[in-house]
């Protein structure tokens, strides 16, 4: 007599090992953590006060690598998804899986959670860093100051969720390049466009895009004409939620 | 383990556009036997395969698999284990990662995946990437993830593909021990001569329709190509002594004759009667792949009459 069940616990379970069983996962992470700790200390090694960035927010100057490693962030969220397209490996996924969708929950919640810890840990390692030469200069600055942490937590779960958004456009593009094409030119390049449309409600709808609302994440101090914390955060989560649900619509509803 | 059902599909129809693929296909395959699955490449096999497991959703008609959905089943992988015709394994990991990442979704132990990795002769190579695997490890690993689960069921797509002979032997060995064991086994195959030696059933398709589902001896039997060579100097005379409604006698040559409808044993007694004496008289069995053929030339023929005419 066997005790094998499949139940979405264990599909967890799977996924976290597939997850940690494929060197892209370890490259595109550390990529991505190094990245934002190295320019966020060569900001602060080459920071000289008076030099033009005096009224830029001191998070987002910390963590100016971020614009760099969103990027890898979304590409292990589509190697994830549409990662197991390109290879096949989904055929065999769907076929141990036949219901499918605890598939695409677990694909979410273990990259979600591994990249939230990611960036939280990148994030409050590299600000105190920063700050070591940031120490003196107009943008010394501490935890303690009003927005810091927030801005910092912020910075984290901004990524998470625009890396969820990725890994929902991986399952529904179903091919890497297709997806990172689709993310580059839908969350980095259609808000700039749509920015120079001369009205004023499109420049306050842009504002509440993706890659838009984390720039404002990433900010210690409101900034002014931007959306606040909070909106932000709230449009995220809505991005990165119609992007999964329309996957999980299409991932039932499609042949593999 | 209760193991009655089998494979049951009804009516199952799938339409790509306006091209249908599987059409209104009825077959059922009994646990205890190897079923062959064989039609000529592109007859549908892979398609039926993959509605059967639920991958593609039929345009009509519906399918089981131990009495229920595939879907339906709280732990699939010990009701069916399957081996696809496409590559389904990430190749940036080892085997053994690949293996327990199937493991992991029904809480199947680490144990049971080295036992899989023994049994399918991968114990040199588990910890490799799959990316470097040959045709033949690939397929091999393809095999020990439909093990994985001890499942009643087999559906198992080419799988001597890429294989070696040493590698083709094992898979005939291995599938008749899995049907002795009770479960059910359905193979594809293009190659009827594989069939012949590894099946017991066979489910013949072409262009997506069922043209037979039978026993391979019935098959052979009911393909009607059986005859008799019959070499006599009086060949001429012994047929019209033959030759009658139902028995049906074609000239092979100046002293030999090639009969069908009736047996040897009648044909010798006829020629003793009246003094006709022979030099051969030999059964002449039509080739499983002849029979096979002969059955699915139509299905294939049906598509090259256009070409044919254009070539005239």
């Amino acid at each position: 007599m066997s005790t094998y069940e499949l139940t979405p616990t264990r599909v967890l379970r799977s996924e976290w090992h597939k997850l940690w069983t494929l060197r892209s996962t370890w490259i595109t992470l550390m990529s991505a953590g190094l990245l934002t700790f190295g320019i966020g200390l060569l900001m602060g090694a080459t920071y000289e006060t008076g030099g033009g960035d005096g009224d830029v927010d001191v998070v987002v100057l910390t963590l100016i690598g971020v614009q760099f490693a969103q990027i890898a962030f979304a590409v292990l969220g589509i190697l994830v998804t549409a990662g197991e397209y390109s290879t096949g490996m989904i055929r065999a996924s769907m076929t141990t899986v036949p219901r499918r969708l605890p598939v695409l929950w677990s694909k979410a919640a273990v990259f979600g959670a591994v990249t939230f810890a990611v960036t939280l840990v990148t994030a409050f390692v590299t600000f105190p860093a920063a700050q070591l030469f940031f120490a003196g200069t107009d943008q010394e600055a501490s935890l303690g100051d009003p927005g810091v942490v927030r801005a910092l937590v912020g910075s984290s779960a901004g990524l998470t969720l625009l890396g969820l958004i990725a890994l929902g456009l991986g399952a529904l593009v179903r091919s890497v390049p297709g997806a990172i094409g689709a993310f580059i030119g839908g969350m980095m390049v259609l808000p700039e466009v749509i920015a120079m449309l001369p009205y004023d409600i499109v420049a306050d709808a842009v504002e509440y895009f993706p890659t838009k609302a984390l720039e404002s994440l990433l900010s210690a101090e409101a900034v002014p004409g931007a959306a606040s914390p909070g909106g932000a955060l709230l449009a995220l989560t809505l991005w990165a939620a119609a992007t999964l649900a329309a996957a999980a619509l299409l991932l039932e509803r499609r042949d593999v | 383990m209760t193991r009655p059902h089998g494979i049951e599909a009804v009516e199952l129809t799938k339409r790509y556009g306006d091209k249908t693929v599987v059409h209104d296909l009825t077959f059922s395959v009994r646990p205890g036997s190897v079923t062959g699955f064989l039609g000529p490449n592109g007859a549908g096999k892979s398609t039926t395969m993959r509605l059967l497991l639920g991958l593609d959703a039929p345009t009509r008609g519906h399918s089981t698999v131990g009495g229920r959905p595939y879907a339906a089943h709280p732990a699939p992988l010990t009701e069916v284990g399957a081996l696809l015709e496409a590559r389904s394994i990430h190749p940036g990991r080892t085997a053994r990662n690949h293996l327990l990442a199937l493991a992991h979704t029904h809480g199947i132990p680490p144990s049971r995946v080295e036992e899989v990795i023994g049994m399918t002769g991968l114990t040199d190579v588990d910890g490799r990437r799959v990316k470097g695997f040959s045709l033949g490890m690939g397929q091999r690993l393809g095999i020990a993830a439909a093990l994985l689960g001890d499942p009643a069921t087999l559906i198992l797509d080419e799988p001597v593909n890429g294989l070696d002979p040493d590698g083709v032997l094992w898979i005939r060995t291995l599938l008749k021990s899995l049907a002795a064991e009770g479960r059910t086994v359905l193979v594809s195959s293009h190659l009827m001569s594989e069939m012949a030696v590894t099946a017991d059933h066979l489910v013949i398709i072409g262009r997506g329709r069922l043209l037979a589902d039978t026993t391979v001896e019935a098959f052979v039997r009911d393909a009607g190509a059986s005859a008799v060579k019959v070499v006599s100097p009086e060949a001429a005379s012994l047929a019209g002594l033959l030759g009658g409604p139902v028995v049906d006698v074609e000239r092979a040559g100046p002293d030999e004759l090639l009969v069908r409808g009736t047996d040897s044993r009648s044909i010798g007694r006829t020629a003793a009667a009246h003094g006709i004496p022979l030099f051969e008289l030999t059964p002449v069995t039509a080739s499983l792949e002849q029979a096979f053929m002969d059955l699915t030339h139509e299905a294939v023929e049906y598509q090259a009459v256009p070409l044919e005419g254009a070539a005239a």
